[in-house]
């Protein structure tokens, strides 16, 4: 489904991704990881198109979306729901006409949006916030309007950019269970994260970078015991701390 | 709907940008409506002086009908006249009559026979007046031939009173185009100066749109209405205020200029003359703000 073929991405003579090749089957559920910059985020931008390629290869089902002409970007993007760190929501519009605006974008007939951004919303757990501002929202809360607003699209692929980087480990706990949940439902989902616990206890594929090299990919096993000894083990030293 | 409702709330937010926009486009539409009634006004007035019958030739008493109707015939015929009308002596004295209505007595005193019937015609160029005249002269039915310039003004008045309109006319024209041309650019440049501060004022936005796969033309669509919506404000208060100013000042407009039809003497005809004004300037506008938004979001686009 998705496939990246030696390819190589420089920002000013720097090496942010150095002949990354692997590739990515329909409803798979990838981390990349890899300490700040390793080449995550450039990964997910060259994936939505925001930026090209020195060298090398990205086909999303066999087509090259490197070679698409800039009037199609629109259209790729459509099929591509993200997931960003800091939100990315538009403050001066309620939660609940964020989702519909993403619907707007791909020309859904009006008279869909209400059941589609009803039921994102539900599976979030944010009815109740629906006509809230992004201002008046939790960090969470922030964090699963956004990913709301990239399931209601329907999209082939779900790119979430350290989705749980502001948030504290319970609320990036339920998220999890949340993107775990989307993914059952045969979504493919690509999630950027430096945070180990949570690639732990998910026990997925993961792809590691490191100085933009392409170091490790294997397939994690579960370790939720192990997460949460550790997590009690963190909030420990946090008391002892304090 | 959507973009409709992002253009109205844009605007809600930034009052005095949006006050600042609609007053331009209004002050350029004010002069534009003025000039444009000014130029359809001054067209009439030569109109009238070009098509009032200029030529009266006066036929002999005892000439018969058939006759006349030949001479008028080969009159219309002649490309350099138009208008051609026969007045009978008793249309003559009816003339004569409403001419000097105020005073019966001279009235009383006259009848039809004294009266010569005539063929009356005004020419296509007053140029034409000397040669159409000695040809007239030599035409057997022909007693006299009387140019009504000679009654008041002698002939060459006449041909400079024409040739004033003219030249009057161009400058408005010539004059009235810069003016609106050089308020036209200025009205362009606010509305790409707005436009553009709209556009670094909803820059996150327009990130985040393109970054969900808004196409170029959904992130332009508020903007476009926003413009849009600028213009036809605008047009609509300055036509507004000229048709107030010119309903308001049509009694002193009407008997100072008398029977020279300056503006449409009906209310509807001069209604459906500012609909046209209307309809003009909506278009000018129109285009103004569809590339003024255009021109204005490809640069903010540029440099991002």
């Amino acid at each position: 489904m998705l496939e990246f073929i030696d390819v190589t991405k420089t920002y000013g003579g720097v090496k942010a991704l150095e002949a990354i090749s692997f590739k990515l089957e329909n409803g798979e559920f990838v981390f990349v990881t890899g300490p700040s910059g390793a080449g995550k985020t450039t990964l997910l931008r060259l994936i939505l198109r925001e930026t090209l390629p020195d060298s090398g290869k990205i086909l999303i089902d066999g087509e090259e979306i490197t070679k698409l002409k800039s009037r199609k970007i629109p259209g790729l993007r459509q099929q591509i729901g993200v997931v960003f760190q800091d939100f990315k929501l538009l403050t001066e519009r309620t939660i609940w006409e964020n989702i519909e605006i993403a619907l707007a974008v791909i020309g859904l007939s009006k008279n869909e949006w209400k059941a589609r951004v009803a039921h994102v919303l539900t599976l979030v757990g944010l009815s109740e916030r629906a006509r809230f501002f992004p201002l008046q929202l939790s960090g969470g809360e922030l964090q699963r309007a956004s990913l709301a607003r990239a399931l209601v699209v329907n999209p082939k692929i779900i790119l979430a950019d350290e989705p749980t980087g502001n948030l504290d480990w319970e609320t990036a706990d339920s998220l999890m269970d949340l993107f775990e949940a989307i993914n059952k439902e045969g979504k493919t989902i690509i999630m950027a994260t430096h945070n180990k616990l949570i690639i732990d206890k998910m026990g997925k594929r993961v792809i590691k970078l490191n100085g933009g090299r392409l170091i490790d990919h294997k397939i994690n096993h579960k370790k939720e015991s192990k997460v949460k000894e550790t997590e009690k083990e963190k909030e420990n030293k946090v008391k002892v701390q304090i | 709907m959507l973009h409709l409702k992002t253009a109205w709330s844009n605007i809600r937010r930034s009052p005095f940008q949006a006050l600042a926009a609609v007053f331009v486009l209004a002050v350029t539409f004010f002069v534009t409506s003025i000039l444009s009634i000014l130029v359809y006004s001054s067209g009439q007035v030569l109109n009238y002086f070009e098509t009032r019958p200029q030529v009266i030739a006066f036929l002999k008493e005892d000439t018969s009908s058939e006759v006349t109707a030949t001479l008028q015939e080969k009159l219309k015929k002649d490309p350099r006249l138009k208008a051609v009308t026969y007045v009978s002596k008793e249309k003559a004295l009816e003339i004569y009559k409403k001419a000097t209505s105020d005073n019966p007595l001279l009235s009383e005193l006259v009848s039809p026979s004294i009266f010569p019937a005539s063929l009356e015609f005004s020419l296509v160029e007053l140029g034409f007046a000397d040669e159409v005249i000695n040809e007239l002269e030599k035409e057997e039915i022909v007693d006299q031939v009387g140019f009504t310039g000679v009654v008041g003004f002698g002939k060459e008045s006449i041909q400079s009173i024409v040739d004033r309109l003219r030249n009057i006319i161009f400058y408005i024209k010539a004059g009235g185009t810069i003016f609106v041309a050089t308020l036209l650019g200025t009205s362009f440049l606010v509305l790409l100066v707005i436009i553009g501060m709209r556009m670094t004022t909803r820059r996150t936005e327009v990130e985040i749109l393109d970054l969900i796969g808004a196409t170029p033309g959904f992130i332009r669509s508020p903007i476009v209405i926003e413009a849009i919506l600028y213009s036809v404000f605008g047009v609509f208060l300055g036509w507004a205020a000229c048709l107030i100013l010119v309903l308001y000042s049509t009694p002193s407009i009407f008997s100072y200029f008398g029977e020279i039809p300056v503006l449409p003497r009906d209310t509807l005809s001069l209604l459906r003359l500012f609909g046209l004004v209307l309809v003009g300037e909506i278009l000018v506008s129109l285009s103004l703000s569809l590339v003024g938004s255009v021109v204005a979001v490809s640069r903010a686009r540029r440099r991002k």
